[in-house]
């Protein structure tokens, strides 16, 4: 199992602060919640995400992780919005209790554009951004170091876990768990699972704070960091400006413009 | 937001706000979806519901996490990425052996009832944030969820709900009617009632009645969480009796508000007189153990 979606390459996108694709990334998502129509959201899609992802080289991968994320999601949707929208009045066809509604469709297509929107967006910034990099640079913007610590440690964590309730798993069926029949007996079969791997994790936990703190971890002095992220002044004039975008179609959107 | 240079007492007044702040958008928020606009809703346009609801629970999620942060002490700091762990592995195992229950806040829940409601509101916000960055982006909006069910399992185990092992299932059933009411307008106005497969279709067979799609998403909530959370929170009870009371009084949260009744008694300041006993015991753990206790003012074993 592998931890994250960032793949080492070398393209303008994966060159970018980091900071700088997270804050892009989030006022993207603001916007298009912001602006409520469909088409701006598949316009963003398509002319900012789908082209970022070409450049960096990761459209192959965001192809089939968006397929695999998204494609669920947005059928539920079609057919929960599209048959049963009891507020709709345009009706197209009918199957007894469920309705195809124009209404409905609409709202399908608002909601499952902004969701594809939503999605894509981290998508590519988890795809192009070393998760490292961007708690350093997130670290060298102000961020309490103890949250980079908690952050970039549970992604190194994740695998070993995976490999160690694994083998509880394996070594409890090898005494005879049984991990079939009805759900309640799957139910008590996670028990002989999750203690093991709990126990597991205290002991852990106390090697790892002795570790910490002999290495001045909650000391109060300003922490220096091996790496130093660049941060050239036309991406933070670009930060400012797609958060000031953001800003004013909230305000925009607060006022009812987008009706 | 760094520590280094200002003074301790304003930092804390600092998070205090923070988290103050968080709480209030969080249920301003909750009330402005719920009681807001029941008649714009009701044409099928959601006005500014969802741009509502992504915002203000994301910002309220995240001050509280930065909030709370900075108070906790190293062997708390040290516990929240393994728990996350936990909650990230069980919960992918319990999806793959195919259970009808998430499982997915066991680490929250350990956390919240050993170390107190703000690491655990820290472990749910980070969860969702990890879990949105390894699995899927869609984790990402509940992240508020998890937040309260970290709260409400500190504030339960601080009630004592931990003490018998027949009231944790209780608390886990109001966590889980709470945490369902919270997670509902998410469904419904950022997800328009498909979070899931199953979960889906439950919600049609509400629409199809003629509920309203917030009031469908409130029910499928109420049908899977309570029962979630109540085997969630028996799991825990178990694991947490099945620990050694030693490992479980370490916590100064568990020691000052006598999170187990009597057992942790032992190691609790006033019966230090039976400290020589149990430094024998807790020898393995020094200096983080320390920091942890120096940090609550007790400093119950030498």
């Amino acid at each position: 199992m592998t931890t994250t979606l960032y793949e080492d390459r070398e393209s303008v996108i994966h060159r970018l602060n980091p900071v700088t694709k997270l804050v892009a990334m989030l006022s993207i998502i603001i916007i298009v919640f912001a602006v409520q129509i469909w088409w701006v959201a598949l316009g963003i899609i398509v002319f900012v995400v789908v082209p970022a992802a070409v450049v960096s080289g990761t459209g192959g991968r965001l192809l089939s992780l968006s397929l695999k994320l998204l494609l669920p999601i947005l059928i539920v949707l079609v057919l929960l919005q599209g048959l049963f929208f009891p507020e709709g009045t345009t009706v197209l066809a009918e199957f007894g209790p469920a309705r195809v509604t124009v209404e409905g469709l609409m709202f399908a297509l608002g909601i499952g554009s902004r969701i594809a929107a939503l999605v894509l967006c981290s998508l590519v910034l988890l795809l192009t951004t070393n998760p490292a990099l961007l708690m350093t640079s997130l670290t060298q913007k102000g961020m309490s170091p103890k949250m980079s610590y908690v952050i970039s440690s549970t992604l190194q964590i994740i695998p070993a876990f995976h490999t160690r309730a694994q083998s509880i798993l394996l070594a409890q069926q090898a005494r005879g768990l049984r991990l079939k029949g009805n759900p309640l007996r799957r139910a008590g079969a996670l028990l002989p699972l999750v203690s093991p791997l709990v126990l597991g994790m205290f002991t852990d936990v106390e090697e790892r704070s002795t570790a910490m703190e002999a290495r001045g971890f909650s000391s109060p002095a300003t922490h220096t960091s091996f790496v130093i992220v660049d941060d050239p002044l036309g991406q933070k004039i670009a930060r400012w400006l797609i958060v000031a975008i953001a800003v004013t179609s909230v305000v925009l959107s607060l006022l009812g413009v987008f009706k | 937001m760094s520590t280094s240079h200002k003074p301790v007492e304003a930092n804390k007044v600092r998070n205090r706000v923070f988290v103050a702040i968080g709480a209030v958008i969080i249920i301003a928020t909750y009330l402005y979806l719920v009681l807001g606009q029941p008649s714009e809703f009701a044409e099928g346009d959601f006005g500014q519901a969802s741009l509502i609801a992504i915002i203000g629970y994301l910002l309220g999620s995240v001050l509280i996490a930065v909030g709370t942060i900075h108070r906790l002490p190293t062997t708390t700091i040290a516990l929240v990425p393994v728990a996350i762990a936990v909650n990230i592995v069980v919960g992918q195992i319990s999806a793959s052996i195919g259970l009808p229950i998430y499982l997915d806040s066991i680490g929250t829940i350990l956390v919240g009832v050993l170390a107190g409601p703000a690491a655990g509101a820290l472990t749910g916000a980070l969860t969702n944030v990890i879990w949105g960055m390894t699995i899927s982006p869609i984790a990402l909006p509940f992240a508020v969820t998890a937040v309260v069910i970290g709260v409400l399992a500190g504030y339960a185990g601080r009630l004592g709900m931990f003490r018998r092992f027949y009231l944790a299932p209780i608390a886990g059933l109001i966590t889980g009617i709470i945490a369902a009411l919270v997670s509902s307008p998410i469904a419904a106005f950022i997800f328009g009632g498909a979070t899931g497969g199953g979960n889906g279709a439950i919600v049609a067979a509400f629409r199809a009645v003629g509920n309203s799609l917030l009031a469908s998403t409130t029910f499928q909530g109420l049908l899977s969480d309570p029962l979630d959370k109540v085997i969630t929170f028996t799991i825990v009870v178990i694991i947490l009796f099945a620990l050694p009371s030693r490992f479980r009084s370490r916590f100064p949260f568990v020691r000052e508000y006598n999170v187990f009744g009597k057992q942790s008694e032992l190691a609790a300041p006033t019966r230090a007189t039976r400290s020589g006993a149990a430094s024998t015991d807790t020898t393995t753990s020094t200096v983080g153990d320390d920091s942890a206790s120096a940090d609550n003012g007790t400093t119950p074993r030498g």
